[in-house]
C-alpha cells in the first residue's frame, strides 16, 4: 500500500512538471467544445440556391420571392442556363431550382407543375438539403398563393414530433457527444506514453529492482490519471451545462458513475498501447492513427450506427465511446432512462474489465532482453 | 550541383530506412489506413436504415392497416411492434427499443371516408437529433404520399423533378470516400513528419545532423521528401481501391489530381514538420498533432459547411489545409474540376506549405539554444 | 559463506551467446570487481543474478534463493543500480529520495545520505538539471537506501570526474556494513584493484576470479595483467591513421608530417600553406576560441575562454562535471550560441560560415548519437555522404574505413545493438569518415573497455602526429597524459592552462607533498589525478 502511494504521489508529481498533461487536460476539452459549439452546425443549415424563372406569370415572381424570403436559403437569381451550371460545378451554389414556362399554366389548370430541381451530388448532405428546402418552400408558396383553391385538401397530416429536442437543436446532443469523443482522445493521448517512457528512460528496470509488484506498477498508472482524467471530464461538463447552457435532465452522480467506468476502459486502451510497445514513437504513432477518428465517425455520434450493414455494428462495439454516447445523450436530453443507463455501464465495465486483465498481463517484471 | 543532390539523396534514404525498418512501425503506417478506408467506406452512411417502429392503431381499420402497410413495405423501417397503451410507446422510445412512434387516432378511419383532416402523429427519438430528424423525414414522406394517392391524382400540386448533378442516386459513399481519401492522407501524413524531428531531437541525432556540413534546407528537403512520398504512394493506392473497389467514377483529369494531392500533402507536410520541429519531446510532438488534427477535421466543411459557420470561424478555415484538400479531392474526383477552379484552391495550399516549412527550417537554426 | 553462486549459467539473445556455461561465486562480505570488455557480459550477468532476465539453462542462488522464481522476496534484501539508472529526471532530489525510500519502505532519514554525497544544497533542484557526478551520487543514495544485505552496481563511475569518483567509492565504502556483499562493474582498473576480489569476464565466461593483489601490487601493473587476461594488446600501427589522407580541399599539405608542438610545449605555432581561398591568410590557429563566454541568466557557464590549439596538437579539457566543458565545446562546433566571444574553425567564424567551417570538421558526441535502426553500413554511408562525399569514392571510403575499424562482423547489424565499445567505435568512425584536419571528441571513452581505450589512444595519437588537431574531453587520467595541452576547467573557467608536467610542476608546488599517491613518477611529480583534484581545490579556497 505505501509503495503504491509512492508510485501515485511520484506519477502525480510528473504531472505537475509536464505541463503537457495539463493541456491534454483542459485546453483540449475547451478548444474542441468550442469548435464544436461554433463550427459544427447539423440542423438549420443554410445553403445557397440559384433560381432561374422560365415562366413570365407574375404570380410565380412571388415564388421566387420566398426562396428570398427563407432563412434557410441564399438565392440567387440567373437568367442565363450556362452561368448557372458553372456556378454548380465551381460550387458557388450547392444546386438550383428552375421553373418551366408552362409551370403557371399547368397549376392554373389544376394540373401538377413539374418544378426542376438541381443538386450538387458530390456534396451528398447538401444535396439532401436542397431538394428538402426547395420543396417545402414551394409547398408552402402554393397553400398561399392564388393556385391553393386549386389544390387537394389534406386528409392525412403527418404532424412530426421530435421527443427530448423538439427544436432540433443540434447543440443540444452535439455537445453531450462531443464529450465522448474528447474523452477518448484524453484518456488515450494521457496514458498513452507513461509506460514506454519509463522503458525508455530505464527507470522500469530501477522500479523493477525494488519490492514492487506487478498490480502497484498498475495501479500507479490507472489511479492517478483517472484522477486526472476525472477532473477533466467535469470541466468538460461544466463547460457544457455551466457555460453554454445546454439543458441537462439527468442525474449528476449517475452521469459521472458512468464516466469513470468510460474513463476506465479509455485508460486501459492506452495503457495496453503504452505496454504492449514499449516504444514511445510506436505508441504515439497507434494513438495518433486510432485515437480520433473512430472515436468521430463510427461511435454513433456523426452516423447512425443502426444503418451499418451488421458486421460494422458488430465491430462497434469494442468501441467504449459508442456506449458513453449513448448513454450522455441520453441521460443529457431524457433524464434518467435506466434500461439505458445499465446496459451501457454494463457493456463499459465489460470492456474496462478485459483492457485492466490485458494491462496486467502486459506489464513485464523482467527485461526481454 | 551533383553533390548537393547526392548529399538529400542520402538524407532521404536515411529517413527511408528509419522509417521501413522496423517491421512494426511499417504495419502501422500501411495496415492503418487501409483498413480505417475498408471499414468507414463500408459503415459510414447518412441514411437511416432498419429503423423499428412502435405503433398504436387506435382505429384498427382497413384505412389504417393501409397506412401501415405502407410503411412495412418500405425498405427503411424493419420491425414493427404494437403496443397497447401510451405508457409502453414512452417506454419503447425512451429505451431506444424503437426510434420512431407512429400514433393513428379511433377516428382515423372515418375522417378519411369524409376527407376530413386528420392528423397522425410521428415521434422520433430526439436524442439522436440527426438521424431522428431523417427517419422522421421518411414517415412524414409515406404518409404524404399515401394522402394524394387518397386524395386522387387530380388538382393543382407541385412535382419536383430532381436532378442530382455528379451523383444521381445521391450516393452517400461516393462522398464519404472522397472524403476519407483526404482525412487518411492527413493523419498518416501528420503521423510520419511530427515525430521525426522531436525524436531525433530526444536520440541526440538532430546535434550531429547540425554539426555535419549539411545546411538547414539540406536537412529540411532530407525532412519533407520521404513522408511525402509515402504519403503519396498511400493516397494513390487508397484512391485506386476506391475507384476499383469501391466503383466510385473518376470524372476529372488524373494529372490534376496528382497534382492536388502532391500539394495538399506538401501542406501538411510542412504543418507536421512545423510541429515537430518546436517540440522538445515526443510527447509534445503528439499533443501538437493531436490540437491541430481535431479543429483541422471538424473546421474542414466535412461534418458541416463552412458557409454555415460563423464569419470569424470561416476565416479561420482559411488555414485549414485540409478545408482545400478536400474541396479538390472530391471536386476533381467527382465533379470534374478544370485547371482553373483546381489553381485558386491551390494557391492558400502553397502558401500554407512555404510558411510552415520555412518555419520549420528557421528553427532548425534557432533552436542552438 | 558465498551470497551468490552460480551454476552453469547460459543466456543467449538470438544466436548470440551472452552467458556461456559460467558458474562463479561471490563471497559474502566482500567487494568483487567486475570488469571485462564490453559485450563480455556483465550488464547481463547482474541481470541474471537479480531475476531481471530469465537464463537459457543453469542456476543462481542469491541469499539463499532463486532470483528466477522468488524475485519478490529477493529484491527486498538487494540494492541495484542500472548503467541507466532509473532517476525520475522531472521529479526533485528529495523527491527522488522519498520516492525510493517509499519503494523500499525505508524512513525518510536522508541527512546522512545528503552529506555524503553533498547534495544537501540542491535537495530541491530537478534531478534531469544535476550534473552528471551528483546524478550517480543521488543514483547511488537511491540504491543505498535500506542498507541493502547485497550491493550490485554496474559501471556507477562511467562519465564521472575523479573527484565524484572518489566520492561514490568513499560513500559505498562507508555506508555499508561489513557483511554486506557489493558487486561493482566497472571500466576503471583502479578501482577494480582496491576492491577484494576481481572477477575477470570474457565472451561470457570467468577468465579470472581471485585477489586483485594477487595479480599485481599496483594498479598500473594490474592494469597490463588484465589486458594480457583479455587477450592483450599490441601497440601496432594505426591503420587509421595510415589510412588518413588530408582532403585537398583543405588545403593542407598533402605530405605527413610530424607534430612540431608534440614534446616542444605550446609555444611552438605553425604556419599552414596558404591557402587559395583565403588568398595571403595565414592560420596560426587551427581551432580557435576567442573571449568565448556563455551566460544563462546571471549564471556564467562559461567565462572568457580564450585558446588557441595548432595542427597536430592534442588539446584536452578537463574538468569536474558541470564545470563548462560541455558548453565550451557546443560553442566551438557551434551547436550553442555564445552569449559574447567567436569560435573559428581554420581560421573560419562557425557562426558566420557554419558550413564550410563544418566541413573541416569530425565530431563525437558524448551520448552516443547514430542512428540507431541504420545499420553499422548504413551509418557510415550515411555520414560519408552527409561530408559530401562523392558516390563512387563513398563506397570504396566505407569499405576501407569498415576494414580498418574491424567492423566486418557487425557491418549489418542494426547500430543500437551493438555493444557500447563497437558504437564508441563506430562514433569515432562516423567523425573521420571525410578525413577532417580537425576532431572535436566530447568523452570519447566513456564506459569502453581498458584495451579499446588503448586502442582508441594509438589511433588519437597516430592521427595527431599526421597533423590532424583534436580537441578532446575525458574524465580518465591517464588519457589526459596522452594530451600536448590541457585546460582546467573549474566553474566555467579555464584555472590552468598548459603540459601535463607542466600542471603537474604547478600542484607539486602547490601542495609539496600529495597524500598518499599510490603510484609516483620518476621525478617525484604527483600524478595527474592527485594534480587535478589539487588544483580544483586550490582554486576552491
Amino acid at each position: 500500500m505505501k509503495i503504491l502511494m509512492a508510485l501515485i504521489k511520484k506519477e502525480f508529481l510528473q504531472i505537475i512538471r509536464d505541463p503537457s498533461s495539463i493541456i491534454i487536460a483542459f485546453v483540449l476539452p475547451l478548444l474542441s467544445i468550442l469548435i464544436y459549439m461554433y463550427g459544427v452546425n447539423l440542423d438549420s443549415v443554410k445553403v445557397t440556391l440559384g433560381i432561374k424563372n422560365d415562366d413570365p406569370n407574375s404570380e410565380i415572381s412571388t415564388l421566387v420571392k420566398s426562396f428570398g424570403h427563407s432563412k434557410y436559403v441564399n438565392s440567387i437569381v440567373f437568367n442565363n442556363e450556362k452561368e448557372l451550371t458553372e456556378a454548380i460545378t465551381r460550387s458557388k451554389i450547392k444546386g438550383a431550382v428552375i421553373i418551366p414556362n408552362d409551370f403557371s399554366t399547368k397549376l392554373s389548370r389544376g394540373q401538377s407543375g413539374d418544378l426542376l430541381i438541381i443538386t450538387d451530388g458530390s456534396e451528398v448532405n447538401t444535396a439532401n438539403y436542397v431538394q428538402s428546402y426547395s420543396t417545402s418552400i414551394a409547398n408552402g408558396w402554393l397553400n398561399t398563393s392564388k393556385f391553393r383553391r386549386l389544390a387537394n385538401p389534406v386528409v392525412v397530416n403527418p404532424e412530426l414530433r421530435i421527443w427530448y429536442n423538439q427544436d432540433l437543436n443540434s447543440h443540444y446532443f452535439i455537445l453531450p457527444g462531443s464529450i465522448s469523443v474528447t474523452m477518448t482522445l484524453i484518456g488515450i493521448l494521457l496514458t498513452a506514453l507513461v509506460v514506454a517512457r519509463e522503458w525508455e528512460r530505464g527507470t522500469m528496470e530501477a522500479l523493477l529492482s525494488t519490492q514492487v509488484r506487478k498490480i502497484d506498477i498498475v495501479l500507479g498508472k490507472y489511479i492517478p490519471y483517472f484522477t486526472l482524467g476525472m477532473i477533466s471530464m467535469m470541466f468538460n461538463v461544466f463547460l457544457c451545462v455551466g457555460v453554454f447552457k445546454v439543458p441537462f435532465r439527468g442525474n449528476f452522480l449517475v452521469l459521472f458513475s458512468v464516466s469513470a467506468l468510460f474513463l476506465f476502459t479509455l485508460l486501459g486502451v492506452g495503457l495496453t498501447i503504452s505496454s504492449k510497445l514499449k516504444n514511445q514513437f510506436l505508441a504515439s504513432q497507434v494513438s495518433l492513427g486510432i485515437g480520433f477518428l473512430p472515436a468521430l465517425l463510427l461511435s454513433g455520434l456523426m452516423f447512425p450506427i443502426n444503418s451499418m450493414p451488421k458486421f460494422f455494428q458488430i465491430l462497434t462495439m469494442i468501441l467504449p465511446p459508442r456506449y458513453f454516447i449513448t448513454f450522455i445523450e441520453s441521460e443529457f436530453m431524457a433524464g434518467g432512462v435506466n434500461s439505458i443507463r445499465l446496459i451501457n455501464a454494463f457493456f463499459l465495465t465489460i470492456l474496462g474489465l478485459f483492457l485492466f486483465a490485458l494491462v496486467y498481463k502486459s506489464t513485464d517484471m523482467r527485461l526481454k532482453n | 550541383m551533383i553533390e548537393y543532390f547526392r548529399r538529400i539523396l542520402a538524407l532521404i534514404k536515411k529517413e527511408f530506412i528509419t522509417i521501413w525498418k522496423d517491421p512494426k512501425s511499417r504495419g502501422i503506417i500501411i495496415a492503418m489506413p487501409l483498413l480505417q478506408l475498408f471499414v468507414f467506406a463500408n459503415a459510414i452512411t447518412m441514411e437511416v436504415k432498419n429503423i423499428d417502429v412502435a405503433l398504436i392503431d387506435r382505429s384498427n381499420s382497413v384505412e389504417s392497416r393501409e397506412l401501415i402497410s405502407r410503411f412495412e413495405h418500405s425498405p427503411r423501417f424493419r420491425k414493427f411492434s404494437y403496443v397497447a397503451d401510451e405508457k409502453e410507446f414512452k417506454e419503447k422510445i425512451d429505451n431506444q427499443k424503437v426510434q420512431i412512434g407512429i400514433y393513428i387516432n379511433n377516428d382515423f378511419a372515418s375522417s378519411v371516408k369524409s376527407k376530413k383532416t386528420v392528423n397522425v402523429l410521428v415521434v422520433a427519438d430526439g436524442r439522436q437529433t440527426n438521424s431522428a430528424a431523417i427517419a422522421g423525414g421518411y414517415a412524414m414522406q409515406i404518409i404524404n404520399s399515401y394522402n394524394s394517392e387518397i386524395t386522387g391524382v387530380q388538382g393543382t400540386s407541385i412535382n419536383p423533378v430532381i436532378r442530382n448533378w455528379f451523383n444521381p442516386n445521391l450516393e452517400y459513399r461516393w462522398y464519404i470516400l472522397t472524403v476519407i481519401i483526404a482525412m487518411l492522407a492527413l493523419v498518416i501524413t501528420l503521423l510520419l513528419t511530427a515525430l521525426s524531428i522531436a525524436r531525433e531531437r530526444e536520440m541526440g541525432t538532430f546535434d550531429q545532423l547540425i554539426v555535419s556540413p549539411l545546411s538547414s534546407f539540406e536537412i529540411l528537403l532530407g525532412k519533407t521528401i520521404p513522408p511525402l512520398i509515402i504519403a503519396l504512394v498511400l493516397t494513390l493506392i487508397m484512391t485506386l481501391i476506391v475507384i476499383t473497389c469501391f466503383k466510385v467514377p473518376f470524372a476529372g483529369s488524373i494529372w490534376l489530381f496528382l497534382l492536388a494531392v502532391f500539394v495538399s500533402l506538401l501542406s501538411i507536410v510542412g504543418v507536421g514538420l512545423f510541429i515537430s520541429s518546436i517540440s522538445k519531446t515526443q510527447q509534445q510532438a503528439i499533443l501538437g498533432v493531436i490540437t491541430f488534427q481535431m479543429p483541422a477535421v471538424l473546421l474542414s466543411g466535412f461534418i458541416s459547411p463552412i458557409e454555415d459557420m460563423p464569419l470569424f470561424w470561416q476565416y479561420l478555415t482559411w488555414i485549414n489545409p485540409v478545408r482545400f484538400f478536400m474541396v479538390l479531392t472530391r471536386g476533381i474526383f467527382l465533379k470534374g474540376m478544370g485547371f482553373q477552379d483546381v489553381f485558386v484552391n491551390l494557391i492558400p495550399l502553397i502558401i500554407i506549405a512555404i510558411i510552415t516549412l520555412s518555419l520549420a527550417g528557421w528553427t532548425f537554426k534557432r533552436k542552438l539554444d | 559463506m558465498n551470497t551468490v553462486t552460480i551454476t552453469n549459467l547460459t543466456k543467449t539473445f538470438n544466436n548470440l551467446t551472452a552467458i556461456n556455461n559460467l558458474s562463479l561465486d561471490i563471497e559474502k562480505g566482500k567487494i568483487t570487481g567486475l570488469i571485462g570488455a564490453d559485450g563480455a557480459g556483465k550488464t547481463t550477468l547482474i541481470r541474471l543474478i537479480i531475476g531481471l532476465l530469465l537464463p537459457d539453462s543453469g542456476n543462481v542462488e542469491v541469499l539463499g534463493l532463486n532470483p528466477f522464481t522468488q524475485k519478490p522476496e529477493l529484491v527486498s534484501k538487494i540494492g541495484y543500480m542500472p548503467q541507466k539508472f532509473g532517476l525520475y529526471e522531472d521529479l526533485t532530489v528529495i523527491e527522488n529520495l522519498k520516492l525510493y525510500a517509499d519503494l523500499k519502505n525505508q524512513p525518510y532519514d536522508f541527512d546522512k545520505m545528503l552529506e555524503f554525497t553533498s547534495l544537501e544544497p540542491f535537495q530541491d533542484r530537478l534531478a534531469g538539471a544535476l550534473s552528471g557526478g551528483m546524478k550517480q551520487k543521488l543514483g547511488l543514495a537511491c540504491t543505498l537506501l535500506g542498507t541493502p544485505e547485497f550491493l550490485l552496481l554496474d559501471e556507477p563511475s562511467v562519465g564521472v570526474d575523479p573527484i565524484s569518483r572518489r566520492d561514490l567509492m568513499k560513500m559505498v565504502r562507508e555506508m555499508i556494513s561489513p557483511e554486506t556483499t557489493v558487486l561493482w562493474s566497472t571500466a576503471y582498473l583502479d578501482e577494480a584493484h582496491s576492491f577484494d576480489t576481481a572477477v575477470v569476464l570474457d565472451k561470457g565466461k570467468v577468465i579470472y576470479n581471485g585477489k586483485p593483489h594477487d595479480l599485481a601490487s599496483t594498479p598500473q601493473e594490474f592494469e597490463e595483467k588484465v589486458i594480457e587476461l583479455m587477450g592483450g594488446y599490441k601497440n601496432e600501427p594505426s591503420k587509421i591513421a595510415e589510412n588518413y589522407t588530408y582532403n585537398k580541399t583543405f588545403n593542407f599539405d598533402p605530405s605527413p608530417q610530424p607534430s612540431p608542438t608534440r614534446g616542444e610545449g605550446e609555444n611552438s605555432s605553425i604556419s599552414l600553406p596558404n591557402s587559395p581561398q583565403k588568398g595571403k591568410d595565414v592560420i596560426t590557429c587551427t581551432v580557435e576560441a576567442d573571449k568565448l563566454e556563455k551566460k544563462y541568466g546571471n549564471f556564467y557557464a562559461v567565462k572568457n575562454n580564450s585558446f588557441c590549439i595548432n595542427r597536430g596538437e592534442i588539446f584536452g579539457l578537463l574538468g569536474p562535471n558541470g564545470a563548462g566543458k560541455s558548453t565550451s565545446f557546443k560553442m566551438m562546433c557551434g551547436l550553442t550560441k555564445p552569449t559574447s566571444g567567436t569560435a573559428r574553425i581554420m581560421g573560419i567564424d562557425i557562426l558566420k560560415n557554419p558550413a564550410k567551417a563544418r566541413s573541416n570538421l569530425g565530431y563525437m558526441a558524448q551520448k552516443f548519437s547514430l542512428y540507431g535502426q541504420l545499420t553499422v553500413r548504413q551509418n557510415l554511408q550515411f555520414f560519408a555522404a552527409a561530408y559530401g562525399i562523392g558516390l563512387l569514392d563513398r563506397k570504396k571510403r566505407v569499405d576501407e574505413i569498415i576494414e580498418v575499424f574491424d567492423f566486418q562482423d557487425v557491418q549489418n547489424q542494426k547500430s543500437e545493438d551493438l555493444p557500447l565499445g563497437f558504437k564508441q567505435r563506430l562514433s569515432l568512425a562516423c567523425a573521420l569518415i571525410h578525413n577532417p584536419p580537425i576532431l572535436f571528441l566530447d568523452e570519447p571513452t566513456s564506459g569502453v573497455d581498458v584495451i579499446a581505450r588503448r586502442e582508441f589512444w594509438n589511433h588519437i595519437t597516430s592521427l595527431a602526429k599526421k597533423g590532424v588537431t583534436i580537441l578532446v574531453t575525458t574524465h580518465f587520467m591517464d588519457e589526459a597524459e596522452f594530451c600536448d595541452r590541457i585546460s582546467l576547467f573549474y566553474k566555467g573557467e579555464a584555472i590552468a592552462v598548459g603540459t601535463p608536467d607542466e600542471l603537474k610542476r604547478q600542484a607539486a608546488l602547490l601542495n609539496p607533498s600529495p597524500k598518499s599517491s599510490p603510484a609516483r613518477e620518476e621525478e617525484g611529480l604527483p600524478t595527474m589525478e592527485d594534480t587535478f583534484i589539487t588544483l580544483i581545490k586550490e582554486s576552491e579556497e
